[in-house]
């Protein structure tokens, strides 16, 4: 039985978990739901010894776990796959492994034994393994879930915590994936199953352990509960989703035409091969795809961070871009936020005159912004790494409307927003749009596309298709993903 | 010649697999050199001044590993101030104990160990097989470490904490532990390859022995592209420009002496500039790790 | 704001304690060391002068370095680029005898500037374009420098007479004059003091001094923004080594005269030292080189009155780099944080050294 006691624990100025009491028995599975920033993560870190809590301890089989020390965690069986990548993209997947517990501590490093013993199980599992030999570094995604859960594996764990790993498959891989996860169940294991997707939780688990902000709010199972139900547990009220019937009014005049954009990686990947595509005024357009088949790149090229190898883009106006990864792309967070405001040039050229950068303007620009955007932070000179996490992506959108541009590129832009938050972006594009402005929205999620967006493109292996309105449902639109090409 | 820079350059190859920098390694070799003579002069044991230089490496590693490693400081700064440091103290003692006199004391230098039969083999034999200890040492090392780094459970720890850091903490191997190890092997090592100098090389102390060679250590290590082997063979071409010097200055030749002298750092440059140097370097290499 | 008054005087108290812990161990007075050093800088007026004299070579690269760090450009190789302006100054400054005094001088200034921008643009381009981390070039153009300085005292720009190794000395229009002679007060200083002026109003009040801060605290963030790296880090690196090569000039024209071996005693890397206590700040960096310039001069009576190399001053320059980085780092940030209420940056942008792109 794997028990965490009243768990509290903070970073800086928030509380990530506030006496969390969790629960799992061997031969279940079972699920802890929460918006992203509700602690799910928080919990996990713990359980696995990656982060000492500041109160409350972890037992498993009522022996107490060494907090803060994974390896403890690893001794007494609990394996984790984390969200982020833990691979080792240099070294060989037999390296990746041997770290792993395919290596017998008995003398000499035996790669090869370390091989043999992976196929076996993979074998067992269903996975197919890259060819001997080769490193990380170029494998795709759904390969390297399938390494790391085959690492975790490889602990042979009593525990096995699973951190959203289904966010990088495509639909088509998930039931493949949920029966890995009833099979492990089966050997007597405790799954643990960390998700913000519903349908999932209600598909597969056992019983169902609800977070918000930190809290436990609700302990209950399948049978009792519902999609709807449990959505409000995790929100704490039904959020009504804007009318997106305005973003489908006909399109304007095209404001931004891509035509046959190349991206080629040397020596071997084409990783953009020939995307063509038009936005019309007052257009909310979306690509659909699985994290990894070339969206990152587009929106660097559309960026101007990146040469494209080919093609052409013109855009009608100037261009916004607010990219995936906040914290590393979009913000600097040791700077003000008057600083990151001034990023974008257009803003820039507001407080400047005759080439002589005026602070105080910039300061009353931002304080001005942070009160339309309803941005929580003391004031324009705060650090940007003060902000929440919601905060942050609202200063980011604010900064994009604000610089007035005639397109909004946004790629992933309500991931870790919780769903009031992630309906106020939905609300802010909408009215952008409305006003004349084009948006192309790069996304995951299924949900966001299909309520907000007017046309809807799939993105497969760097190619795009664009889809009729008849293929909106979200089978339909899994397959594309996956890569079915009729 | 070419040894104190390889012996340093190996240790620094081992901090830097693990994901750190050490720019202070100068410092670390100075402070060796000092500690070799200092104790040797007044001891009169070499073996003695071979310890204390070793403690001296590990103890400027160890301000250095304190900042960069738990502290998670930029390390490129570190370094440089450590290096300061150690260049500061080291003239400091050395002006109170031996006074400004510049009286040349000199100590007894490191005996050599010919390996019998096969130091007499003809043009082979005195330079492999005529050496002290230390370069005995250095030649075994450069295959050992190899082995270590590419073939053993605990380079490939070592290569995981250079790679990804917080994967390797999240898989139990400890970051902060195997950086610690690392710099305290590199501070033996390098402070070894300091007492060289002054033991084997110079027989004597002057203010900056060690004049830049374990800066080109540093750049040993990626001309040699991170790999034992490649150390060795920059090593060897370093520390030959080096040499070469003494040479033209008797010749007194057209070629002035300081274009061998600045020989090293400028092939460092072609080699970085022309052959993309930095690729083979480990991922995480440089940047500070905290642990949450 | 208080706070980053404050955390400079506190490093400078601790590093103070330390030395006199090494003091203690070598047999000396920590007092009386510390009375010589600040006797030896301000005892009198012209120790006074001769403090403001030996501090201007490290406003001019103090300046360089913290403009190059502001942009997480590394530039450790502000001595080889001294050296060079140094050298490109004393080159031209023999020949310069017929000039009318004003226009020798700006000619004098202007090879400096020039020979340690192209030192210093040098480095900026390996890295731009061809990747080579500048932590590592500087160093070997240090180096280099160091070379090239040998060879020409002994060779090309050796005095007629052949007896003594420095260069002819510069005509005399050329040179930089006293002011309050005996003391050695020139112009050199105003103008360093004046440059620092400049630095800020182009580090804090232009959008390139924005972009130069922006890339120093985020690369990537920059990138997306449309700042131009390798543009940017090629410019920073030359102004920084032009910067630096005028000190060179400055100190050939002003002080030297002419050129010799070891000209530059350490004050780029002192300058690391200067860089960090005025926590990258132009304008700050004036009285930190005021202070270090202070140990220098107050060195050699230290020397006389207590037996105390003049080395003494590189340990509080290590220890006090130290103890700045020490102490900036997130893992204090909620103890400084209760103590100061505000929220700061750390004064060196964390960014890693050796990463490509």
């Amino acid at each position: 039985m794997l028990r965490a006691n009243a768990i509290t624990k903070r970073f800086g100025r928030t509380l990530a978990l506030d006496g969390v009491d969790f629960e799992a028995r061997p031969g279940e599975i079972h699920a802890l739901l929460g918006e992203n920033g509700a602690g799910k993560t928080t919990l996990m870190n713990v359980l696995a010894g990656s982060l000492a809590p500041d109160g409350g301890e972890a037992t498993l089989d009522d022996a107490p776990l060494l907090a803060g020390s994974p390896r403890a965690a690893l001794d007494a069986g609990i394996a984790a796959v984390h969200q982020s990548p833990m691979l080792f993209e240099r070294m060989t997947w037999e390296e990746n492994l041997a770290l792993g517990g395919f290596d017998q501590a008995a003398e000499r490093l035996d790669l090869a034994a370390v091989a043999t013993r992976a196929r076996a199980l993979a074998a067992k599992l269903g996975f197919e393994l890259p060819p001997a030999g080769t490193t990380v570094e170029n494998r795709s995604v759904a390969e390297r879930v399938r390494l790391e859960v085959l690492r975790a594996l490889s602990f042979n764990p009593r525990v096995l915590i699973l951190d959203e790993p289904t966010s990088v498959l495509a639909p088509s891989e998930l039931n493949a994936f949920l029966d890995l996860l009833r099979n492990l169940r089966a050997e007597g294991r405790i799954v643990v199953l960390i998700t913000h997707k519903l349908a999932e939780a209600i598909a597969v688990a056992d019983r169902i352990t609800v977070l918000r902000r930190g809290r436990v709010v609700a302990r209950t199972t399948p049978a009792e509960t519902s999609e709807e139900q449990l959505a409000e547990l995790m929100i704490g009220e039904i959020v009504i989703q804007p009318d997106a019937g305005a973003a489908r009014r006909h399109p304007g005049e095209t404001v931004l035409q891509i035509e046959n954009l190349v991206l080629d990686d040397y020596p071997r990947r084409r990783i953009l091969d020939g995307i063509s595509l038009r936005i019309g005024a007052g257009e909310i357009v979306g690509i659909a795809g699985v994290d990894g088949n070339g969206q990152t790149e587009l929106v660097e090229v559309l960026a101007g961070v990146r040469q494209a190898s080919g093609g052409t883009t013109t855009s009608d106006g100037a261009m916004a871009v607010i990219p995936q990864d906040r914290d590393l792309d979009g913000l600097i967070l040791d700077m003000r936020l008057w600083e990151n405001m001034i990023l974008a040039r257009p803003l820039r050229e507001q407080a400047t005159s005759y080439g002589w950068l005026n602070a105080t303007r910039a300061i009353d620009l931002c304080r001005e912004l942070i009160e339309r955007f309803r941005i929580q932070a003391p004031g324009p000179e705060t650090l940007a790494g003060a902000l929440s996490g919601g905060n942050r992506q609202r200063l980011e959108v604010a900064r994009a409307v604000a610089s007035q541009p005639r397109v909004i590129v946004a790629h992933n832009i309500c991931r870790g927003l919780d769903l009031a938050a992630t309906a106020e972006v939905h609300r802010t594009m909408l009215d952008f749009a409305a006003a004349g402005g084009a948006v192309l929205l790069i996304s995951s999620d299924l949900d966001e596309l299909l309520a907000i967006c007017g046309r809807l493109l799939v993105i497969s292996r760097g190619k795009t298709r664009e889809t009729n309105p008849g293929e909106r449902d979200p089978g339909r639109l899994g397959l594309l993903m996956a890569g079915a090409r009729d | 010649m070419a040894t104190p820079i390889l012996l340093a350059a190996l240790g620094e190859l081992l901090v830097e697999e693990s994901g750190v920098v050490n720019i202070g390694i100068e410092g670390a070799m100075l402070s060796g050199a000092f500690a070799a003579l200092t104790i040797a002069y007044f001891s009169g044991s070499t073996a003695l001044g071979l310890a204390g230089a070793i403690v001296a490496g590990v103890a400027i590693n160890a301000i250095f590993a304190v900042l960069v490693v738990n502290l998670a400081v930029n390390q490129v700064v570190t370094g440089t101030a450590v290096s300061i440091l150690a260049l500061g103290l080291t003239g400091v003692f050395y002006r109170k104990l031996f006074g400004v006199t510049g009286k040349a004391f000199m100590v007894a230098p490191i005996a050599k160990i010919p390996l019998g039969p096969l130091a007499r083999i003809p043009l082979l034999g005195p330079v492999l097989f005529d050496h002290n200890p230390l370069v005995y040492f250095t030649f075994i090392l450069v295959p050992a470490l190899w082995y270590l780094i590419a073939r053993t459970r605990y380079g490939l720890r070592l290569r995981a904490c250079g790679e990804r850091p917080e994967a390797a903490d999240a898989l139990g191997l400890g970051v902060i532990a195997t950086r610690w190890q690392a710099l305290i092997v590199s501070g033996a090592l390098t402070g070894l390859a300091g007492a060289f100098l002054t033991l084997a090389y110079a027989n004597t102390f002057v203010e900056n022995i060690s004049a830049g060679r374990g800066f080109v250590a540093l750049s040993v290590v990626i001309v040699g592209r991170w790999n034992s082997w490649g150390l060795a063979a920059a090593s060897i071409l370093f520390g030959a420009a080096m040499a070469l010097q003494f040479g033209l200055q008797a010749l007194g030749t057209v070629v002035p002496y300081q274009l061998f002298l600045a020989l090293p750092y400028a092939l460092t440059l072609v080699v970085l500039a022309g052959f993309g140097g930095q690729a083979a370097a480990p991922s995480a290499l440089g940047e500070p790790y905290r642990r949450q | 704001m208080l706070s980053s008054i404050v955390k400079p005087f506190a490093a400078l108290a601790l590093a103070a304690a330390l030395i006199s812990i090494v003091l203690a161990a070598l047999g000396a007075s920590p007092i009386g060391v510390f009375a010589a050093l600040a006797g030896g800088a301000f005892g009198s007026w012209y120790a006074c002068v001769d403090t403001l004299v030996k501090s201007t070579p490290l406003i001019f690269t103090g300046l360089a370095v913290s403009l190059a760090f502001s942009g997480a450009l590394w530039n450790i190789g502000a001595d080889g680029q001294l050296m060079i302006g140094a050298i490109a100054a004393g080159a031209i400054g023999p020949h310069l005898g017929d000039f009318p005094h004003l226009i020798a001088i700006v000619i004098i200034l202007a090879a400096g500037a020039l020979g340690g921008a192209a030192w210093g643009g040098f480095a900026g381009w390996l890295r731009a374009r061809r990747d080579v981390n500048e932590v590592i070039s500087t160093i070997m153009l240090n180096f280099v420098a160091i070379q090239a300085l040998s060879w020409v005292v002994h060779g090309p720009l050796m005095e007629p007479s052949g007896a003594y190794p420095t260069s002819a000395p510069i005509a005399s229009a050329a040179q930089l004059e006293f002011y309050f002679a005996p003391s050695r007060l020139n112009l050199g200083m105003l103008l360093a003091i004046v440059l620092a002026g400049v630095c800020y109003l182009l580090m804090f009040n232009t959008s390139a001094g924005f972009e130069l801060r922006a890339m120093g605290r985020n690369r990537r963030a920059a990138t997306f923004f449309g700042v131009r790296i390798p543009a940017l880090t090629v410019w920073v690196m030359a102004l920084s080594g032009a910067l630096s090569g005028l000190g060179g000039a400055v100190q050939v024209s002003a002080i030297s005269h002419r050129l010799y071996e070891k000209l530059s005693p350490g004050w780029g890397f002192e300058a690391i030292a200067v860089a960090l206590v005025a926590r990258l700040n132009p304008l700050a960096v004036v009285p930190a080189a005021l202070l270090f310039g202070a140990l220098d001069n107050g060195s050699q009576a230290m020397q006389r009155t207590q037996g105390i190399s003049p080395e003494l001053v590189q340990v509080i320059q290590g220890l006090v780099i130290l103890i700045i980085l020490a102490f900036d780092t997130p893992a204090w940030s909620r103890l400084r944080e209760q103590i100061f209420g505000d929220d700061e940056q750390p004064a060196v942008p964390a960014v890693a050294a050796l990463p490509a792109a």
